[in-house]
């Protein structure tokens, strides 16, 4: 892990001084604050409302927006990790300093996910904000939050992947677009498909919407953590095997 | 650092990188003793940059041994790369930080001790003469400047060994001047191993240096024997007249040199003789004064004498040729 804390830190430097970083928080807070809004107008109004639904439930689990704001957003946070640094050459003298490749890939994803987490720290309100006017359920709130978290890592581990394997930063971006894509289409065919073929299985078990759901309403399964674990190492795996292989190439 | 005391801080042996089907460095094989200024020459897409990424460990060899300081570049690739400071062709730098900003991530990444940083990276400025743009942002920069940081940074760490590739690519003739300078001051602290296409460059830097022609290592000496064979090899004389006067008198002070008639104009005509390749420095430039007494004697106006110097492919032909006399030209 040498060298892991110096790549951190300019990595996090590097996405904050350019505006991209501040773009992409202000967009995702606009988004997600207007999600609140309505739903907290919604439930104001409808008091007579079905009775396990709540504003945080919503927010979380039974909602599109939740996914469709990532899809749009973790793309546009990874494209650069890697793919910047080869075209413009940096990566050389970077990995001629004494550093391990294992320590620049995690320090590269652990500056993503950093700048995931302070995007979604402001969220936090929200959640004051629920709890002085009525009951909030804290154990389904923090597994909200496990679940926004697990998602992030497994999908900022697919855009570090797309980074390594090409020099592109439009590549990657579509690239990991289009990964996302599929497995967000997967999940809906939970919808479509019928139930017990293995098709079906496989969307269920891929589809965010039914994990976040899970999530929102306080039920922290342990093959969504598998799922989301394999989905955050898998690609991290590859990318570590990307970087060392463009040595030998 | 200080403590290695071995015979060769670099070495390289039948080292072999392929890309694909594509042979880059075919089995070269040198060695870089410790203070050496060593200057690998060749023209584009020789091999030099495949080389030096090799060294700095930026590229794995596909076959052969490169050891640097001690530690072999695969098998201890963290104790090899830390003791060598490298500059890349181009010197690619972050745009958006600070120099100083810069060179203290550097200083962190090459594992500098935390209390010696500041200073260390203080040092380095002062040194690559860097310190009035410390705190201007890199993409800010000119290239010259740029090019400094670049030198900075490998000698922040205070390694043994400085590589560079290119030092002097893209830039003016005082900044390429002052690089230069540079890069003799680092000779007298490090080994450096720079690459360069330039004949000038490696006269003016190195002591000794390597040529590399389609990855293959052709010729090694030192720098005054490429020197020699650079200056003295012809003179072209550009002379009044249909120049057949001139080629007489010319061909009259010695047969062995070859002449040639490289240009004619408006009553003029520009000769070139060629000296044989055994005499010295001084040796052709007596001749060449020779030449100009006897066309003045003989009434024959000379408008311009230019001395020739060997061009990079003369230089790799004559050395490639010398290859096994080179025990009777050293003597």
């Amino acid at each position: 892990m040498r060298g892991f804390w110096p790549i951190y830190r300019r990595e996090l430097f590097a996405f904050f001084v350019t505006p991209l970083a501040w773009v992409l928080i202000v967009s995702f807070l606009v988004v997600q604050g207007m999600h609140f809004f309505l739903l907290v107008d919604h439930f104001s109004r409808e008091v007579d409302v079905a009775g396990d639904e709540t504003p945080l439930s919503a927010f979380f689990g039974n909602t599109v927006l939740l996914y469709l704001v990532l899809l749009v957003l973790v793309p546009p946070m990874t494209m650069r990790l890697f793919a910047e640094e080869r075209r413009s050459g940096t990566i050389e003298a970077l990995m001629t300093a004494p550093v391990s490749s294992t320590a620049v890939v995690l320090a590269k994803y652990a500056s993503a996910l950093t700048t995931y987490v302070a995007m979604w720290l402001p969220t936090v309100l929200y959640l004051v904000i629920l709890s002085r006017t009525g009951d909030l359920d804290w154990r389904a709130a923090a597994s909200s939050y496990v679940g926004v978290m697990l998602v992030g890592a497994g999908y900022l581990s697919v855009g570090l992947c797309a980074s390594a394997l090409t020099q592109s930063q439009f590549l990657a971006m579509v690239w990991t677009a289009l990964v996302l894509l599929v497995l967000f289409i997967l999940g809906i065919g939970e919808f479509v498909t019928r139930e017990g073929t293995l098709m079906h299985e496989i969307c269920a078990h891929v589809s965010v919407w039914a994990h976040m759901n899970d999530f929102a309403s306080g039920v922290v399964d342990s093959r969504r953590l598998v799922f989301y674990g394999t989905l955050a190492v898998l690609p991290l795996y590859i990318a570590a095997k990307a970087v060392d292989a463009w040595r030998w190439g | 650092m200080a403590g290695y005391k071995g015979p060769a801080l670099i070495a390289v042996s039948h080292l072999v990188k392929r890309y694909g089907a594509e042979l880059a460095v075919d089995d070269v094989s040198f060695e870089v003793g410790k203070g050496e200024v060593v200057g690998f020459l060749g023209p584009n897409g020789a091999g030099k940059s495949t080389t030096l990424r090799i060294l700095a460990g930026f590229l794995g060899p596909t076959s052969g041994k490169v050891t640097v300081a001690g530690h072999d570049v695969v098998d201890e690739p963290l104790e090899a790369r830390r003791s060598i400071g490298y500059m890349p062709e181009g010197v690619p730098l972050y745009p958006e930080m600070r120099v100083v900003e810069y060179l203290r991530f550097r200083a962190e990444l090459k594992r500098v001790p935390r209390t010696a940083r500041a200073t260390w990276v203080d040092d380095a400025m002062r040194r690559a003469g860097v310190v009035d743009v410390a705190h201007r942002q890199i993409g800010h920069l000119s290239k010259g400047y740029r090019q400094r940081v670049g030198l900075a940074d490998a000698i922040v760490a205070k390694p043994p060994i400085v590589v560079l590739d290119e030092p002097t690519a893209g830039l003016d003739p005082n900044q390429i001047r002052q690089a230069r300078t540079l890069v003799r001051e680092l000779g007298r602290e490090h080994t450096v191993v720079l690459s360069t296409h330039i004949l000038g460059e490696v006269e003016a830097c190195a002591t000794r240096v390597l040529l590399i022609h389609r990855g293959r290592l052709v010729a090694e000496g030192p720098t005054d024997r490429i020197r020699a064979m650079r200056n003295a090899t012809a003179v072209e004389l550009t002379v009044r007249g249909d120049g057949d006067g001139a080629a007489r008198v010319l061909s009259s002070i010695d047969p062995i040199w070859e002449l040639s008639r490289v240009g004619s104009g408006d009553d003029m005509c520009r000769l070139r003789v060629q000296f044989p390749s055994t005499l010295s420095v001084d040796e052709c430039a007596a001749a060449t004064e020779r030449c100009v007494a006897a066309l003045v004697g003989a009434a024959i106006g000379v408008r311009e004498v230019h001395a020739v110097g060997g061009s990079l492919e003369d230089v790799f032909a004559a050395l490639t040729a010398s290859d096994g006399s080179s025990a009777e030209a050293e003597a």
